[in-house]
């Protein structure tokens, strides 16, 4: 087994300097001409075990053998000598540059002050390109490409370096339904032509359809190695989380109750001077979560915004309890009762170098509550506060003093939640909740969520996690390029029907 | 003074004034489009135009004196690069950190070498000139030029010019393409430096051929002003340092003319500092910078 | 409830271990560089850093100088890191103080009751300082104009704004190299005879105390730190970010003009503006350097100007020439320590000094890299 290997990993692993340990003892069997699946949820180690194979990281302890001979990685650049080169999850590419001088960067073919030949290149890569079926528009500047062309440019630069094995990190997430059709058949070409691939996804339905063997991954060690023909999703679910089954769906029974935010004929800009929304109407009703799905770019984040008053509404009205919220920024909505739970917990929900306390008040600063006569805060109460805070919503932390930057993810984001749900909102909106969470985390979100429906709050809610939307949701609108392509109660959609709608495809 | 002949004096007077401005925003604009951001310019001119002198007298030449400078130059910017690029360091501080320093060491310096608090004149000294119809110019006045024409070429035109670009946008992707994000970078920094050495040498033992310890009299930040303006574009940097000399070379016009200034000379002196942010106010905004400006690299 | 208090004092006082540790090694690779720079010029190190300690704190009449020199650094200091905390970098505090002088003596214009007359004269210089500072601040907020470089077009504006000032409408007839004198009312009480010390110096820790407790005890400083560590975040939590700039820049130009005023009403014995503007320069750029130092927190500037005020004062005593190269070297370090001489070194170092420390404070985790190099060297 081990001779017919192109790559064998053995005993690999990493501690990062600041202790965490990664990955601990992992063995990974790669064969020729293979599509292997390396499946894990967030945090299992796929995408360590990755660049440690690709080069970027230096492992801790372990060996890495290709062709059976012994291999150590100074860098990126000797992996990729030897044919081994890795597609980042988020593009490593240069923006206002074009597509071939991306490609071309770092392999120019000439000294440092020579002339930036790109005839000769050209010739190449456009052979590569009909010989892949891959295909981008050269001389056309990577930022106005779209992400699945950006993701061909990327692929393109390590085929021009004559990658044999090409390592993707979560190549889906950010294509629509078809664009993964397209990078299947890519990638099942590459097969043919004798490439091996690695594919890197927590997506267990990708995972079985395009790969041969399947590696999985949970905290740090291999959880099981089986053969594709063998899988079933339930066994790989189980080897995932160690639990059986997938949670059953909650819906909730109660009727809902008055209409608490009601958007009608919305319109959003985006940053590049298009629409991000474009006529959105809908209504969440109270003891409802409204759940939109959606690949990512198709104009939630610009909706979220919006409703939340950190982006301008172009046409249309929003109402909260019937009153009108136009021209309102965030701290006028929350007074009317609206709460909102950001997607990017570190960059927008938190500041990392303030402590939990500090964070906990964030957007609540110059309520009088925390105040006394001279205007001052008190901070007795407010660490009063946040311990009820810290013990309501079960957030690990050594004190409330700690920065917040010393907490995990997951403990982050109960902070963010805890505290938007602390505004006691009537109305809260909340995207990508259980982005980057372990199972524990996720669970716990997800069913204080549910608890809160049942409180009879209004929930908005926006996630990439399919699974997410449908396990939640009491009603689901489908959003492709700023319009609702769906509207329905939940139970009336099935996944089949909802992947086609996020693809911008009608079903028949 | 017939018109033409004011004329003329003006333009050579806006030429000359343009060159430090003019070198040290060129330099500037490969540094920062590899992703630096250096406000020790000021500083370094200073450094350079002191060093400068002292290098032309020992050596008795005028390219001693510039070679001298453009060392002291490179010197600097090799120290912004250890702290700020191998180091990590926050380039801001780095920045403020020359500026102060040159202030303290000139004012010592002179002290020091030539025992006199404020001002050191060179004696017999006759730098080169270049005769032309409209003046006697110094050779560094097509210098600068050549120089803009030359850094626009290499960012534009040549393959290291493509990984500066790369990595003051996305250093990351310099790094996976098996380069040196520092290498590049320190590389841009020492190019700046030895232009800004230039350009502090060219004040001292070109220009005004004395050194004083305020010889530099904002002319750095004037050069970030252009480079601010012009996004980055060699070229435009290059306009704007004339339209910068320009204004100085006004203000000294208006303020040496017979029968004194039409406003008394302390408003005229403003002219140079007005003009500089009334120009980077209009024109700021349409301006796009790297994305990576400013932040040191770090691998993951 | 006090087990937790106290837990939390420990915490806290840990915490400033390792920026205290930085701060000093910074000093000392400042004074080490300027050491270098000595001995290249053939200037005895020691005689000067004796001198230097000497002149500093040597005696009251030395330490009422300290005190006095460090009075307008703590409130230049402020105006750079009230720009910190708020996430700009506002290095303009040098045009803000010579205006704030201008205004100060203006007061002397009129004719006010002591007491009175004073917090006239310190108004004004606060009023001026701010308005010197809104150009700036509209800039930013209207056309994205980054700060560092309207504030250093701003100073120069400023530098000849006051010559002009100084020399015409506020001169002195009498003696045309300086301002008029200020009027007695409107001083500060001097606080030890014959020696420059006044009660400015309270006005300047007061204003740092009250910084501190503006920007760790109520909300809109709250705003300030939230803007200054993430605009973003604070965007969505409602904060207005275009105000927080305005308002730092508005309290930096208050802090930096009331600076310029200590040096007129607050400086016997000259009570007035020199023509060189000698008395006023540099106040501004120092202040950064002591904000650094002090870690860019109000408190901590305090202590940093005070180290600065002794580097400043004590000069005067390195100035003085050394003792006679012809005596053993013991006597000689005898003279120094004794007074009866300096060192020779021009006040000048200090500027150097003081920018070799900046540039150790730079570095970011030096105590670490230093702490790792001696491990190393031991373990071989």
């Amino acid at each position: 087994m081990e001779a017919a290997s192109a790559v064998a990993m053995k005993g690999i692993e990493k501690i990062y300097p600041d202790g965490t340990q990664a990955l601990r003892g992992v063995d990974f069997f790669l064969e020729k001409g293979q599509i292997h699946g390396l499946l894990g949820e967030n945090g299992a180690g796929k995408t360590t075990l990755a660049k440690i194979l690709s080069g970027l990281l230096p492992l801790t302890a372990g060996e890495i053998h290709l062709n059976g001979r012994r291999v150590r990685f100074a860098g990126p650049w000797e992996a990729l000598r030897k044919g081994i080169g890795m597609v980042h999850q988020h593009f490593a590419l240069v923006r206002p540059l074009t597509a071939i001088q991306n490609i071309l960067l770092g392999q120019e073919g000439g000294g440092p002050l020579s002339r930036l030949e790109v005839k000769d290149a050209e010739k190449q890569v456009t052979e590569i390109m009909k010989q892949s079926g891959l295909n981008v528009p050269l001389d056309v500047r990577v930022e106005l490409l779209p992400i699945g062309v950006q993701q061909r440019v990327e692929i393109l630069k390590l085929l021009y370096r004559r990658a044999a094995i090409l390592i993707l990190d979560e190549p889906t997430s950010a294509l629509t339904p078809v664009e993964v059709d397209a990078l299947f058949e890519m990638l099942r070409q590459f097969k043919r032509e004798g490439k091996t691939v690695v594919f890197i996804t927590h997506k267990l339905r990708e995972v079985m359809d395009i790969t041969d063997k399947i590696t999985v991954l949970r905290q740090g060690k291999v959880a099981g190695v089986l053969s594709t023909a063998e899988a079933t999703p339930e066994k790989l679910a189980e080897l995932m989380v160690g639990m059986k089954s997938l949670p059953a769906e909650t819906r909730s029974e109660k009727p809902f109750g008055k209409t608490v935010l009601s958007v009608d004929g919305l319109r959003v800009r985006n940053d590049i001077g298009g629409f991000a929304a474009k006529d959105l109407t809908f209504q969440v009703r109270s003891g409802e979560i409204f759940g939109i799905a959606g690949v990512e770019g198709n104009g939630q984040t610009e909706l979220m915004q919006a409703l939340a008053g950190v982006r301008k509404i172009d046409k249309g009205k929003v109402t909260i309890d019937g009153k009108d919220t136009a021209g309102l920024g965030p701290r006028e909505l929350f007074k009317m009762g609206l709460a909102f739970v950001p997607e990017d917990r570190r960059r927008l929900g938190l500041v990392m170098d303030f402590s939990v306390a500090e964070n906990s008040i964030l957007g609540m600063e110059d309520e009088r509550k925390y105040l006394g006569r001279l205007r001052q805060l008190l901070w007795g109460k407010i660490f009063e506060y946040t311990r009820r805070l810290i013990q309501r919503f079960g957030i690990l932390t050594p004190s409330e003093t700690t920065p917040a930057k010393y907490l995990s993810g997951g403990n982050q984001q109960k902070l963010v939640v805890g505290r938007e749900l602390n505004k006691e909102p009537s109305i809260l909106l909340v995207a990508q909740p259980t982005r980057g969470l372990d199972v524990a985390a996720t669970h716990f979100i997800r069913d204080l969520l549910i608890k809160m429906r049942d409180e009879g709050k209004a929930i908005l809610l926006v996630s990439a996690d399919l699974d997410e939307v449908m396990q939640i949701s009491d009603t689901i609108a489908v959003i492709y390029q700023g319009t609702f392509m769906r509207v329905a109660p939940a139970r009336e959609l099935d996944r089949r029907t909802i992947g086609l709608l996020m693809g911008g495809v009608m079903p028949t | 003074m017939s018109f033409v002949a004011q004329a003329i004096t003006l333009a050579t007077s806006s030429l000359h004034a343009m060159v430090p401005l003019s070198l040290t925003a060129t330099g500037e604009t490969f540094n920062e489009k590899a992703g630096s951001f250096n406000i020790g310019l000021e500083g370094t001119l200073l450094l350079s135009a002191f060093t400068a002198v002292i290098g032309a007298e020992a050596t008795g030449s005028y390219f001693g004196g510039l070679i001298v400078g453009m060392l002291t130059g490179m010197l600097i910017s090799l120290v912004f690069a250890v702290i700020a690029i191998y180091w990590k360091g926050d380039q801001m501080i780095i920045g403020i950190g020359v500026n102060l320093f040159a202030l303290g060491f000139v004012a010592f310096g002179l002290i020091a070498v030539w025992k006199t608090p404020g001002h050191h004149g060179l004696a017999n000294w006759y730098p080169p000139r270049i005769p032309t119809p409209i003046g006697a110019l110094s050779p560094l006045v097509p210098f600068a030029v050549v120089m803009a024409i030359i850094t626009y070429l290499l960012v534009n035109k040549t393959v290291f010019g493509l990984r500066v670009k790369a990595s003051g946008e996305n250093p990351e992707s310099v790094d996976v393409a098996g380069l040196s994000v520092e290498r590049i970078r320190l590389v841009s920094a020492l190019f700046g430096g030895a232009l800004a050495g230039i350009a502090g040498a060219y004040l001292s033992i070109d220009w005004l051929s004395f050194v004083t310890k305020e010889i530099s009299a904002g002319r750095g930040f004037i050069s970030l002003a252009c480079v601010v303006f012009s996004g980055l574009d060699p070229l435009l940097a290059f306009g704007g340092a004339f339209l910068f000399g320009f204004s100085e070379a006004f203000a000294i016009f208006l303020a040496s003319m017979p029968g004194g200034p039409p406003i008394p000379y302390f408003f005229v002196y403003m002219i140079p500092y007005i003009v500089s942010l009334v120009v980077v106010t209009g024109v700021i905004g349409r301006r796009r910078f790297p994305a990576a400006l400013g932040t040191p690299y770090r691998r993951e | 409830m006090t087990q937790q208090k106290r837990s939390r004092v420990r915490e806290y006082l840990s915490g400033m271990a390792r920026p205290l540790g930085e701060t000093a090694l910074a000093i000392a690779i400042g004074l080490v560089g300027g050491a270098v720079i000595m001995l290249i010029w053939k200037y005895d190190p020691l005689h000067a850093y004796i001198a230097l300690f000497k002149g500093a704190f040597g005696g009251v009449d030395e330490i009422a100088s300290t005190l006095s020199m460090a009075t307008p650094l703590i409130l230049t200091a402020l105006t750079f890191l009230i720009g910190v905390k708020a996430g700009l970098f506002i290095i303009g505090a040098e045009g803000q103080v010579y205006l704030g002088t201008v205004g100060a003596v203006a007061a002397s214009l009129f004719v006010l009751p002591p007491g009175v007359h004073l917090l006239v004269a310190l108004l004004f210089s606060m009023v001026v300082g701010a308005l010197w500072s809104l150009p700036v601040a509209i800039l930013k907020v209207t056309r994205g104009v980054h700060e560092v470089i309207s504030c250093i077009m701003m100073n120069w504006i400023a530098v000849w704004l006051t010559r002009y000032m100084v020399n015409y409408p506020l001169v002195d007839p009498a003696r045309s190299e300086k301002t008029i004198t200020v009027a007695p009312t409107s001083r500060f009480p001097i606080l030890i005879p014959r020696t420059e010390l006044t009660l400015a110096i309270a006005v300047s820790i007061v204003a740092a105390i009250v910084i501190y407790y503006f920007l760790w005890h109520t909300s809109l400083g709250y705003q300030f730190r939230a803007v200054g560590l993430n605009p973003e975040a604070s965007r969505y939590a409602g904060i207005n970010q275009l105000r927080i700039i305005i308002l730092s820049l508005v309290m930096g130009g208050m802090t930096a003009g009331l600076a310029g005023a200590t040096q007129v009403v607050g400086r016997p014995p000259t009570w007035a503006l020199y023509g060189t503007l000698a008395n006023i320069m540099n106040l501004g750029f120092n202040g950064l350097a002591v904000a650094m130092i002090g870690r860019t927190h109000p408190i901590g500037s305090i202590f940093a100007a005070i180290f600065f005020g002794g580097l400043y004062t004590g000069a005067r005593q390195m100035q003085v020439p050394g003792p006679s190269p012809s005596l053993p070297y013991i006597e000689q370090l005898g003279e120094v320590v004794r007074g009866t001489a300096g060192a020779g070194v021009t006040i000048e170092l200090i500027g150097a000094v003081q920018g070799v420390i900046v540039l150790a404070v730079a570095v970011p985790g030096a105590l670490d890299m230093l702490r790792k190099y001696l491990r190393r060297r031991r373990g071989r």
